[in-house]
């Protein structure tokens, strides 16, 4: 491919991210919505760990009642800045409009693909100090060492990519199953429990532990959420090449499924 | 006049029995995709629950619940909103169906447009929500002969101030515009907030949670029925769940009275 033809390939892709970008500003109750859950799910776990810890600490190098509160902001700031694309797929494909998408001059999932990094940067952006905020709030302090927090940045955004990527997979799975939520629900809860996305994994039983490092989750939650206990540049390149590494099987997965989705289609209407 | 007012009140119930028959049926038609959806539900909601698991593993206390205090509790709301669900599955959709004139069809039959509109539809993964309470209730002994009625009851009223709690918000969009996110997010926290102990929450978010998002209602107090059953206990959930149900009826009465069509052509079948 010529140097223009993917140039003018890559203007199309940033055209429909920026009318993503456009329509999720449009819709301010939803991005207001997430904001005031962050909030909520902060403040309920705030309590949970005032009630657990009190004034003292618990067993993980550099978290206190504080680090604690900026761990789950950093966790539920990379989960919930991702959009449920999945369910515009699943739409389309049981409507069968699908098919009207597929006459445009770009790929149907890349273009889903654009519109969801649209939508998942402008909620990056608007959640990112939304945390901060709450955090403080309510922790009543940054974390010990706070310069962790800016590692926590670039690992937040490629797990937000990676989540993104996760969530295209399930959409396609409606040109199969057609109702994706049980599988959304799986996957999610999936990234609650073995991403510790409430609790850090340090908690938990080392046999659950070794388990859930064998799945993208941990590299998705934990690694980022861990950067509020403290500076730690080593582990966090270890947790960016983790996600980069899972990031590039989820595009080939990804890929490969858009490949069977192509030859399988066949319109339920439209 | 009595005699009005009770044959009403029978063909209300008739009524909605048959609605409930055929919800049930809708369900069943599609045999594969109900029991994929419940199951899914399920095997979510245990997930979701097991957070509770590790935690308690390390802290054996929170705020003086343990593991089985949380698991009544979870059993409860569970099994309140799986029946809340599945019976009156339309409530998640009211304030759009307000917005989009839906209710057009519904006011010229002759059956009550509340009972109508939330009961026509259901929620088939409710069904796993309401088997995943029932095995929770059962796991910390709520289902014993002894304790089976002040566990129906805690149920019953969880169920109904969480329905209530939902048609009151949702019939919000009588007179405001672009209250379905709104909506569906406040009723959300009123179940976000219901899972967790009661202990947690003190001084003016408890007056919050009992007012503005009833969870205290939905969660706290029927289980603590359930845990340290007592009349008192069980005289306050059921005022509460008869309190909340007749604002819902006042308050979607009032509603309807401002309701404007949406000129929508369409049909019922």
């Amino acid at each position: 491919m010529s140097r223009s033809r993917l140039a003018r390939s890559a203007s199309k892709y940033a055209a429909i991210a920026g009318a993503a970008v456009r329509r999720a500003l449009a819709e301010r109750a939803v991005l207001a919505g997430r904001v005031v859950f962050l909030g909520a799910i902060l403040f309920i776990f705030s309590r949970v760990w005032q009630t657990v810890v009190g004034g003292g600490a618990i067993a993980i190098p550099g978290a206190g009642k504080a680090e604690l509160i900026w761990y789950l902001a950093v966790t539920e700031w990379c989960l919930l800045s991702v959009p449920p694309f999945f369910l515009s797929i699943e739409a389309e494909v049981r409507s069968g409009d699908v098919a009207c998408r597929l006459v445009r001059p770009v790929s149907y999932v890349g273009a889903q693909l654009a519109e969801a990094f649209g939508e998942t940067a402008l909620r990056l952006a608007v959640l990112g100090p939304a945390a901060a905020g709450f955090a403080l709030l309510i922790a009543g302090s940054w974390p010990a060492d706070p310069r962790g927090l800016l590692l926590a940045l670039p690992l937040g955004v490629l797990s937000s990519v990676l989540a993104v990527l996760s969530m295209a997979a399930i959409g396609l799975s409606a040109f199969w199953i057609v109702d994706t939520s049980p599988i959304f629900w799986i996957w999610q809860k999936l990234a609650f429990v073995l991403g510790g996305l409430l609790l850090p994994l340090e908690l938990y039983p080392s046999w659950l532990r070794a388990l859930a490092r064998f799945s993208p989750f941990p590299a998705m939650l934990w690694g980022p959420g861990r950067m509020a206990f403290g500076f730690a540049p080593g582990v966090a390149l270890e947790t960016f090449l983790e996600l980069a590494i899972w990031c590039a099987l989820a595009a080939a997965g990804l890929a490969a499924l858009a490949t069977r989705v192509r030859r399988r289609l066949t319109v339920n209407g439209g | 006049m009595e005699r009005t007012r009770a044959s009403r009140l029978a063909g209300g119930l008739r009524f909605a029995r048959a609605l409930v028959a055929m919800n049930l049926r809708a369900s069943l038609a599609l045999r594969g995709a109900f029991l994929l959806q419940a199951a899914f539900m399920v095997v979510n909601n245990l997930a979701f629950f097991s957070i509770w698991w590790i935690l308690f593993e390390r802290f054996p206390e929170i705020g003086g619940w343990n593991l089985s205090d949380v698991t009544t509790l979870f059993g409860v709301v569970a099994s309140g909103y799986g029946l809340s669900v599945v019976f009156a599955g339309g409530v998640r959709d009211l304030a759009r169906a307000i917005e989009d004139g839906e209710l057009d069809t519904l006011l010229v039959q002759p059956k009550p447009v509340l009972l109508h509109a939330v009961a026509s539809r259901t929620v088939a993964s409710g069904w796993g929500d309401l088997a995943t309470g029932v095995g929770m209730l059962w796991v910390c002994g709520a289902l014993q002969p002894s304790a089976l009625a002040s566990t129906f009851l805690a149920v019953a009223t969880s169920a109904c101030v969480f329905t209530a709690s939902g048609v009151i918000v949702q019939s919000l969009a009588f007179w405001i515009d672009g209250m379905q996110t709104f909506a569906r997010q406040v009723w959300e926290f009123t179940l976000t907030f219901s899972l967790y102990p009661r202990p947690l929450f003190s001084g003016q978010i408890s007056f919050v949670l009992y007012t503005i998002l009833p969870a205290g209602f939905v969660g706290f107090l029927p289980a603590e029925l359930v845990r340290a059953p007592s009349l008192p206990l069980a005289a306050a959930a059921l005022g509460a769940s008869l309190a909340w149900t007749w604002l819902a009826l006042f308050v979607f009465a009032r509603g309807l009275r401002r309701y404007a069509s949406g000129n929508r052509i369409g049909a019922r079948v």
